[in-house]
């Protein structure tokens, strides 16, 4: 399965990113869009899977605003 | 990963058969960008799509048009994309010119770039891979669609 993700980073606009993964993302993960490192905070299913394709969206937020 | 593998791993050519995936790897050639450069630039005639094979690029659009003010627009950043996903692909679909500015966003990134005439001359001698990539691309724009519409909700901007 190849999970198609969709992130978007909360209150920072113009920095969500659409990536494919041979994982999918968890809540707790940390991933580098551009200069930043976020920290997943939500992962909901935003289609239903499409023959070898999981469509995935996830929300996160700044590790800086986390600790 | 061989073009054959990238592509396979693209949702643009997910349903073809091997041997599909394999006449449209043949019409391509791969391309390298660093950091910054432009790949396509809103406005331009649009004569190709590109398929992510590693690395990362940013889309942009311009905001507003002020043809008497000098110098380069000011680029409001819409989205990244990585491995695996394409753009340029509305071209595939409209023929009109670049509707966004393609920034590459990682030193060494590689695309496999496909002509667009080569493509269609491909998909008019076989329907089916035409049906299926054009399926593929409008379940890629509404995917895009939909992400953009998280954003607004999640972030407030409405740019």
């Amino acid at each position: 399965m190849i999970y198609k993700v969709s992130y978007v980073v909360v209150d920072k606009p113009n920095l969500g990113a659409i990536v494919n993964l041979d994982t999918p993302p968890r809540v707790g993960d940390r991933v580098q869009l551009g200069d930043g490192l976020f920290e997943v905070t939500e992962v909901i299913d935003l289609l239903p899977p499409r023959e070898d394709f999981s469509y995935l969206h996830v929300t996160c937020r700044p590790v800086q605003e986390a600790t | 990963m061989s073009i054959i593998e990238l592509l396979q791993r693209s949702e643009l050519f997910s349903g073809l058969k091997p041997e599909q995936i394999e006449q449209i790897a043949a019409l391509g050639h791969e391309v390298v960008y660093n950091a910054g450069d432009a790949i396509i630039r809103e406005g331009d005639p649009s004569d190709e799509m590109y398929v992510i094979r590693s690395g990362m690029v940013e889309v942009l659009v311009s905001r507003g048009v002020i043809p008497d003010v000098p110098g380069p627009p000011q680029l409001t950043p819409l989205v990244r994309l990585g491995q695996g996903q394409f753009f340029g692909e509305m071209a595939l679909v409209d023929r009109g010119a670049r509707s966004a500015t393609v920034r590459c966003a990682e030193d060494g990134t590689v695309l496999y770039l496909i002509p667009r005439q080569a493509f269609w001359s491909l998909c008019d001698d076989n329907h089916h891979i035409g049906y299926v990539v054009m399926r593929n691309v409008a379940a890629d724009l509404s995917f895009k669609l939909r992400h953009r519409n998280l954003q607004v909700r999640l972030t407030g901007d409405e740019s």
